[in-house]
């Protein structure tokens, strides 16, 4: 009984809240829509705590782009491609050999990742010889843990191969 | 559906290791030759018993033995 006249009273304040326009400047207006980004490498930082527009990583769960005010997550990392959209506009390429992207409720992220480098860095060349060389391993007469380490060459191999020109 | 490395005794470590090293390898010349460098580890290790020094062994190989061991 009590909560139906809470919800009759809250139906009668709604129309009056929505005419008088909200003048009240909240922490969440203040902030801006941008996240703020740290890319690191064991040997390297791509970026530190910058403030970058969107950042769309392959997550083990299926292709993902974070925008500010991303929900809370923890992703782990497919071999692949990061995009980093700047403040300019203009985007960048990664391509990470897996790790793991954290979203903090503050649009705070971080990707963290053993080895990465801009897409521009890799040679097509490289990769076609060593998908040839991982596949002979694959399909041949190895040890199990051999043909399981070519299986894992040939994941990040080819996801390379699709990217690279 | 487990992962093929995982149940050829892989541990994650190791499957980053072989990802990170393909991705090494994928780089234009000049940069693979600074970067592979990383990728790099020789240590070794022995097991004290009694006081006494073990056997000292190369750790990549015998992490090797530990995988397949745990292989299902």
């Amino acid at each position: 009984m009590n909560s139906f006249r809470f919800a009759r009273v809250a139906l009668r304040a709604r129309p009056s809240a929505l005419r008088v326009p909200v003048q009240r400047r909240t922490y969440a207006e203040a902030v801006s829509d941008k996240i703020k980004l740290s890319l690191s490498l064991p040997h390297q930082t791509i970026y530190k705590s910058q403030e970058v527009v969107q950042v769309n990583i392959p997550a083990e769960s299926g292709e993902m782009g974070v925008l500010a005010n991303h929900v809370p997550s923890i992703e782990q990392l497919k071999p692949g491609v990061v995009e980093v959209v700047e403040e300019s506009g203009a985007s960048k390429q990664f391509f990470l050999a897996g790790g793991f992207a954290t979203v903090q409720p503050n649009s705070v992220m971080s990707v963290n990742a053993p080895e990465g480098y801009p897409i521009e860095d890799f040679s097509a060349d490289a990769v076609r010889a060593q998908i040839a060389e991982a596949q002979k391993v694959a399909s041949g007469s190895g040890s199990e843990q051999d043909i399981a380490e070519a299986k894992i060459e040939l994941e990040v191999l080819e996801t390379l191969a699709a990217h690279v020109k | 559906m487990t992962a093929v490395w995982k149940a050829a005794g892989l541990t994650y470590n190791r499957y980053l290791a072989i990802a990170a090293r393909a991705a090494r390898r994928s780089l234009k010349e000049d940069k693979r030759i600074i970067a592979e460098r990383r990728g790099e580890t020789d240590l070794k290790f022995s097991k004290w018993q009694n006081g006494k020094a073990g056997e000292p062994q190369n750790l990549e190989k015998a992490n090797t033995a530990a995988m397949a061991e745990s292989a299902s």
